[in-house]
C-alpha cells in the first residue's frame, strides 16, 4: 500500500518533470518557427507584385483569389511569427502556423508531382527554377519539420516565456485587505 | 452575538464583495486585452493587403499607360490588318522558356485570327535574361531578328522569329544556345541570304537596335516575359501559360 503510493507520487513527479521539458522545448520550437515566419514575412511584404506572382506560379488557386492570397500572406506571416516568439496568443499562432505549413506542403507536392519547376517563394523570389525538382525535398522536409514544431506549441498549452502567462494566467489570489476600523 | 463575531462576518462578506469587483475587473481587463491584440493583428494584415493591392492596381495602370500603342513601337513586329476589332500585344525574351510555350500553344492560332481580320498581333523581343543569367544568348538572338528584317523583310523575320522559338534552346545550359552557324542557317530558312545576314549576325551589327527595345520595354515598366496586353490591358489569367494562352485566343476570336 505505501509503496503504491511511494510509486504513484514517483511518477507523477517524473511527468512533472517530463512536462516541465516539454515547456522548454516548446519555447525552443516556438522561437524557431516564429523566426523562421518573421523572415519569410519580412522577406516579402515589401514586394506585394512578387508575392502575387509567386502564389500564381503554382498555378492551384483561380488568378483573383491567387492575388489575395499573394497580398495577405506575407503579413500573415509576420503577424504569425511575432506571436509565436513573443508567446501572445501561442497555440492560436502556432495552430495557423500548422495550417499554413500543410497547405505549403500540399502546394509543392503538387507542383512537384505536376512537374511544373518553380521557386517555392517561400523566403522572397518564385516563379521558374531550372533545379526546382532538386529543391522540393528539401522544401517539403524542412516544412514538415516547422509543421511538428507548431503542432508541438499546440500540444504543449503553456510554453515558458510566454507573453500568454503575463497577461492571462490567474494570478494566485492576492490577498483582500480589509482596512481595520473600515466598518466605523 | 457579540458585537466582535458580527463584526467578522461584515468584515468577511465585505471580502467576498471586493473579490467578486476584483474577478469582475480581473476578466475584463482579459477581455479588452484579447480583443485588443486580435483587432491589432487583423488591423496589420488588413492594412498590408490594402496598401499591397494599391500598389499593385497602381503598377498595374503605370504599365498599360506607359507602352507605346499597338503599330507604334520602334521595336515591334506587328501581323494582321490595322482595323481589327482586337490587338495583342507581346513582350518576350528568345530564351525565356515561358515564352516558348507560350508560342507554341498561340502562335499557329494567333496566325490564322490575324489572316482572318480578328486580330492584330505585335511581338516585341527584348533582352530581358542576359544580366540575370549571365549570357549574350538573347542579345545575340535578338539581333539575328533584327538583321534578318533588316535585310529580308517583315515576313521573313516572322518566320525567324517563330524558328528561334521552336528550336529555342534551354536556359541556363550552354551547349545548348544556337551558335552564330545555326542563327545564319536559320535565317536562311526563314527566307533570308546568306551573304546578307552572316556578317551582321557575326558583327552583331543590330545590337544598337536590341538595346533600344530592351530600354524601351523597360522605360514602359515591362519587367518581365511574357508580358502580354490584349487591348491594351494587362492580361493574365490562371492556369499557367496554358491557360493565358487559352485566354488570350478566347478574348480575341
Amino acid at each position: 500500500m505505501l509503496r503504491a503510493l511511494r510509486e504513484c507520487s514517483e511518477a507523477r513527479a517524473t511527468l512533472a518533470h517530463v512536462w516541465k521539458g516539454l515547456a522548454w522545448l516548446g519555447l525552443l520550437a516556438r522561437l524557431v518557427t516564429g523566426g523562421v515566419w518573421i523572415v519569410a514575412g519580412a522577406l516579402k511584404i515589401a514586394d506585394p507584385a512578387a508575392s502575387v506572382e509567386a502564389v500564381r506560379a503554382y498555378q492551384l488557386l483561380p488568378w483573383s483569389v491567387a492575388e489575395w492570397v499573394g497580398l495577405a500572406l506575407p503579413a500573415l506571416e509576420l503577424v504569425i511569427g511575432l506571436a509565436l516568439v513573443l508567446g501572445l496568443f501561442a497555440r492560436g499562432a502556432a495552430a495557423i502556423s500548422a495550417l499554413l505549413f500543410v497547405a505549403f506542403i500540399v502546394g509543392i507536392a503538387s507542383v512537384w508531382a505536376r512537374g511544373i519547376e518553380i521557386n517555392c517563394g517561400c523566403f522572397g523570389g518564385g516563379g521558374y527554377d531550372a533545379d526546382a525538382a532538386d529543391q522540393y525535398p528539401w522544401e517539403i522536409a524542412r516544412d514538415v519539420a516547422l509543421l511538428a514544431a507548431s503542432l508541438l506549441v499546440v500540444c504543449v498549452r503553456r510554453t515558458r516565456l510566454a507573453l500568454d502567462s503575463v497577461l492571462f494566467d490567474r494570478r494566485p489570489d492576492e490577498p483582500v485587505e480589509v482596512a481595520e476600523g473600515a466598518e466605523n | 452575538m457579540s458585537s466582535s463575531s458580527s463584526k467578522a462576518a461584515a468584515r468577511a462578506q465585505k471580502a467576498a464583495e471586493m473579490r467578486a469587483v476584483q474577478e469582475k475587473r480581473e476578466a475584463r481587463r482579459r477581455i479588452l486585452t484579447i480583443l485588443g491584440v486580435v483587432v491589432a493583428m487583423i488591423a496589420i494584415v488588413g492594412g498590408a493587403i490594402l496598401i499591397g493591392k494599391i500598389q499593385t492596381d497602381k503598377e498595374q495602370d503605370e504599365l498599360e499607360a506607359g507602352i507605346p500603342a499597338i503599330g507604334k513601337s520602334d521595336y515591334g513586329l506587328v501581323i494582321g490588318e490595322e482595323d481589327a476589332p482586337h490587338s495583342v500585344i507581346i513582350y518576350e525574351d528568345f530564351l525565356c522558356p515561358y515564352c516558348g510555350q507560350l508560342e507554341a500553344a498561340t502562335r499557329d492560332n494567333l496566325a490564322e485570327l490575324a489572316a482572318e481580320g480578328k486580330v492584330r498581333v505585335e511581338y516585341r523581343p527584348f533582352d530581358l535574361l542576359s544580366q540575370m543569367i549571365e549570357t549574350d544568348y538573347p542579345i545575340r538572338a535578338a539581333n539575328a531578328f533584327a538583321v534578318v528584317r533588316d535585310t529580308a523583310g517583315d515576313e521573313a523575320a516572322k518566320e525567324f522569329h517563330d524558328l528561334l522559338f521552336e528550336r529555342q534552346p534551354t536556359e541556363g545550359d550552354e551547349d545548348s544556345y544556337l551558335t552564330d552557324d545555326e542563327l545564319v542557317a536559320l535565317a536562311v530558312e526563314a527566307g533570308a541570304t546568306e551573304a546578307d545576314v552572316r556578317g551582321g549576325i557575326e558583327g552583331l551589327d543590330q545590337e544598337g537596335w536590341v538595346d533600344g527595345a530592351t530600354a524601351e520595354a523597360r522605360e514602359s515598366g515591362v519587367s518581365g516575359t511574357p508580358t502580354v496586353f490584349v487591348d491594351g490591358e494587362v492580361f493574365q489569367t490562371g492556369g499557367g501559360v496554358d491557360g493565358l494562352a487559352r485566354g488570350i485566343i478566347g478574348a480575341v476570336d
